[in-house]
């Protein structure tokens, strides 16, 4: 099953997001992609409050800021069917895909890229859950590539609620259902 | 208490206001409350509808204050008939100010907190109300 939960900053979906991965996954590990880098003392205290939310969760975390597919080989527990993955978040995994080193130019070639990571990791688990982020109302015309990367993560949320089963919107902390079917 | 939230400009207040006769209600605006105003509020004989609440929260933030006990506090001493509205601000790109990034994601939480507490929570867009809770 693979759910996709989205919100705001602040909104509560990490912490809805971990509520539901603990619901679902009975008798499989949990494993937690982390995708976000840390560059200064913010990020480090951002990851530390995410770190503590889900300390005695018996996750286990696996850093990986790009290329998503990579992390499963990274899993110590072999049988598919025995993992599951909640991945946070859509949104930092396409910064880093799109603004790292080796920069892909092309819209589609990220795209691709990045469904067809989510898609084998899919396949490879038990449960997904992956948290994305509601980047896009607050109305600002940015610079041509923050437009790009809004564009771009709003194409991927497309995308990625096609393939889920269940998609959800976090407000103040409470569940909306976007799409129900599992 | 009942918690209102919404983008800007979705007609939050008004849908509120159309709940009330007009003489049964007091508006209090979150812009511009004064030092102490919420002590007051706290006993007002009317319905208390406190809007643009997150103005209040940025402000209290600016002054380096503890909005979250703040109104945690508050709503220890008024809970009955009272409205909170607040806009929806987190749900755009994260901002380079910090100040900026602290208030949203500071706003976000005491609305999770307060969402909690509340009897109701509604969603305003285009004027409509949408029940979550």
């Amino acid at each position: 099953m693979m759910i996709m939960i989205t919100g705001g900053s602040g909104s509560g979906k990490s912490s809805y997001a971990e509520d539901c991965i603990t619901k679902i996954s009975k008798n499989c590990k949990k494993y937690y992609i982390a995708t976000m880098q840390v560059f200064d003392e913010e990020g480090k205290q951002r990851i530390e409050r995410h770190k503590n939310m889900r300390s005695g969760k018996n996750f286990k975390t696996i850093e990986q800021p790009c290329n998503v597919e990579n992390a499963i080989e990274k899993m110590d527990i072999k049988d598919p069917s025995k993992r599951t993955v909640l991945l946070e978040c859509m949104s930092n995994l396409l910064a880093n895909e799109m603004f790292s080193d080796e920069t892909i130019q092309d819209r589609h070639m990220i795209m691709d890229k990045i469904t067809d990571g989510i898609r084998q990791l899919k396949n490879e688990v038990r449960h997904l859950v992956i948290v994305t982020n509601n980047v896009f109302e607050d109305g600002t015309v940015y610079d041509d590539a923050t437009m790009e990367y809004i564009k771009i993560l709003g194409c991927i949320n497309e995308r990625l609620s096609e393939i889920a089963d269940q998609v959800i919107e976090v407000v103040v902390g409470i569940p909306v259902i976007l799409k129900e079917g599992m | 208490m009942e918690l209102v939230i919404g983008g800007y400009s979705q007609g939050k207040l008004n849908y509120v206001l159309n709940n009330y006769d007009k003489n049964a209600y007091q508006v209090y605006d979150g812009a511009s409350l004064a030092l102490g105003t919420l002590e007051k509020i706290a006993t007002e004989n009317k319905v208390v509808i406190l809007d643009h609440f997150h103005c209040w929260v940025k402000e209290r933030i600016r002054q380096g204050e503890d909005p979250e006990s703040e109104i945690m506090d508050f709503l220890d001493q008024r809970f009955e008939d009272l409205v909170i509205i607040s806009d929806e601000i987190g749900n755009g790109i994260v901002p380079m100010d910090a100040f900026e990034r602290e208030y949203r994601e500071r706003t976000g939480r005491i609305l999770v907190m307060a969402a909690k507490r509340a009897d109701k929570v509604v969603r305003v867009i285009c004027g409509i109300g949408q029940r979550i809770k």
